[in-house]
């Protein structure tokens, strides 16, 4: 990473976390919260594409995250910031486990498992009356200094989530993951354990993943089973497909986009799903490389010269 | 290491079966240090088998393969290219999507930081004349220079034993002689050892020190170039009769 890429990290970054508090009223400030969230899970999808593999998994590490959050804090009364990481922290060291296993097997076979995963979490989830079963837990709050900051306080979480995500895919760590995407033998033969920097892959991401999690047990006071089934995982890829998955700024632009415009659509009265999956036929047949490179397309048609463009 | 004759890689009575097929039977030849060995015969003669059963990809039903003096039967790829082999694929051995520049990193990944990479890559992209196309994408380049940067990742790994897998495919004449001038390099500058398996027959005898024949699984002839030009048992199974006059 350039320093300047720093700087402009640093000053979006501000400027994303002092936006919020232009929102003021319950309504505006629970979507800005959902679209911050929304962002941090979809770059946390995107962070395990960059292997080639998309994991169904982590709509279940999202409900880990939100558990651990409820649990620290309703049945053990920690402290916030240790409920806040407890999550992501157990998200962390189930996906390790999960992905020394199965990140042995590639696409539709690790998509199937990971899809399978997140419907057994959930169905577990609902099982287990210590955790309020299929109702979930109520009352899990952050402390009140922090009602009037929930929102920039998940902004600054989540803009910092994506910054370190970012620079790992910049970094030689990144180099290897895109290796390891496009051709696994020849990272094999170079001395490079492709098994392991698949499941450090993964372990990141389901760190990112759980952090979600938390920050919506923490926003929303109430979670369910049914808030972390394999739809959630199914809205991820919507926002990585719509906003292109060449880049980290693809995810967040989608994430973004969906949010606000199923929230919109909820007002209509129109059903999600629906919305979200027409979004993806869109897309495809119109935009294949999603948002991110639609702007870059109008970017490059604005560069190219005049006289390249008659021509064209 | 070694003298200059000593064996880096030896195999004995490697053998693999894929259920009722013999597709590797009872091989066994030396690697000596410094020298470009071919190994060559006609299609399913099983010399791709040899390749993944020396690499690692592959498990072997029986026989013993010692790389650099130590028994490696039935290690990991990762282990065995840790240890210094490191081969190349017939097909596409390289990242598409990465720029070449990416692509020789990758080779220097786990041996190399900071500036001693970039060093190694600049290296390592002047001797096999990638210098120009550093920054392009390398799914782009036309097949010569793809085949070039399957070699440069392998080489940019700095290995002791190089094994390339058909690495001529593909190309034309004059690009053939220049990539043969790099296997002469990349042995005679880094020491390098070179396992070679292609089907040109004509520059497998330019640059090879010694061949080995294969045929349905099995060694048909072992020697040097002119010895197996002259083999009346390769003329009759791969090189045909031509060879012979």
């Amino acid at each position: 990473m350039r320093r300047r890429d720093h700087i402009v990290w640093l000053a979006g970054g501000l400027i994303a976390v002092a936006a919020t508090r232009l929102f003021q009223d319950a309504y505006s400030i629970s979507v800005v919260n959902l679209v911050f969230i929304a962002c941090l899970f979809a770059a946390s999808f995107r962070f395990v594409m960059l292997i080639g593999e998309m994991s169904f998994a982590s709509a279940a590490f999202v409900g880990v995250g939100a558990y651990g959050a409820g649990v620290a804090t309703t049945l053990l009364h920690w402290p916030f910031a240790l409920a806040m990481l407890v999550g992501p922290v157990v998200a962390t060291l189930v996906s390790i486990g999960f992905g020394l296993i199965v990140l042995r097997i590639k696409g539709p076979y690790f998509m199937l498992i990971g899809f399978a995963f997140a419907e057994a979490v959930q169905i577990a989830a609902a099982q287990i009356q210590v955790i309020g079963g299929p109702s979930g837990m109520v009352g899990i709050f952050a402390p009140r200094i922090l009602d009037a900051w929930m929102q920039s306080f998940v902004a600054a979480v989540v803009v910092t989530a994506l910054y370190l995500l970012y620079r790992l895919e910049w970094s030689d760590f990144g180099r290897l993951l895109g290796a390891i995407q496009n051709n696994d033998n020849v990272a094999r033969t170079v001395g490079v354990n492709v098994l392991g920097a698949k499941v450090t892959c993964f372990a990141v991401a389901s760190f990112m993943a759980g952090l979600a999690g938390s920050l919506t047990a923490f926003v929303n006071n109430v979670i369910a089973p049914s808030d972390f089934g394999f739809m959630l995982a199914n809205f991820a890829l919507v926002y990585v497909k719509v906003g292109g998955e060449r880049s980290l700024f693809g995810a967040v632009a989608g994430a973004t986009v969906m949010v606000l415009l199923s929230s919109y659509s909820i007002v209509l009265g129109a059903s999600n799903e629906l919305f979200y999956g027409a979004a993806i036929v869109v897309t495809i047949l119109l935009m294949p490389q999603g948002l991110a490179g639609l702007v870059e397309k109008i970017r490059l048609r604005l560069m190219a010269p005049k006289a390249v463009r008659r021509e064209a | 290491m070694g003298g200059a004759t000593s064996s880096l890689l030896r195999t004995s009575g490697l053998t693999k079966r894929f259920g009722g097929l013999t597709a590797v039977s009872d091989l066994s030849f030396d690697l000596r240090s410094g020298e470009i060995l071919g190994l060559i015969g006609p299609n399913g003669a099983g010399k791709s088998t040899v390749f993944n059963l020396i690499s690692g990809f592959t498990k072997p039903t029986a026989g013993r393969l010692e790389l650099f003096g130590r028994d490696c039967t039935g290690s990991s790829a990762l282990t065995i290219s840790r240890m210094g082999l490191v081969r190349t694929f017939q097909h596409g051995s390289y990242m598409k999507a990465m720029t070449v520049r990416d692509n020789i990193l990758i080779g220097t990944l786990q041996r190399l930081r900071g500036p001693a990479r970039r060093k190694c890559v600049a290296e390592t992209a002047e001797m096999l004349g990638l210098t120009s196309c550093l920054d392009r994408i390398a799914g782009s380049q036309p097949h010569g220079i793809q085949r070039l940067v399957s070699i440069a990742i392998a080489l940019a790994a700095r290995p002791r034993v190089l094994c390339l897998d058909e690495p001529l495919t593909g190309l034309n004449q004059t690009e053939v002689g220049g990539v043969l001038g790099v296997f002469q390099r990349i042995r005679n500058e880094f020491g390098t050892t070179i396992l070679l398996v292609e089907h040109n027959t004509k520059a497998v005898m330019a640059v090879c020190d010694r061949i080995v024949v294969l045929h349905h699984g099995q060694q048909l002839a072992e020697g040097p170039p002119l010895e197996i030009t002259s083999n009346a048992d390769v003329i009759a199974a791969y090189l045909g009769p031509r060879h012979d006059r």
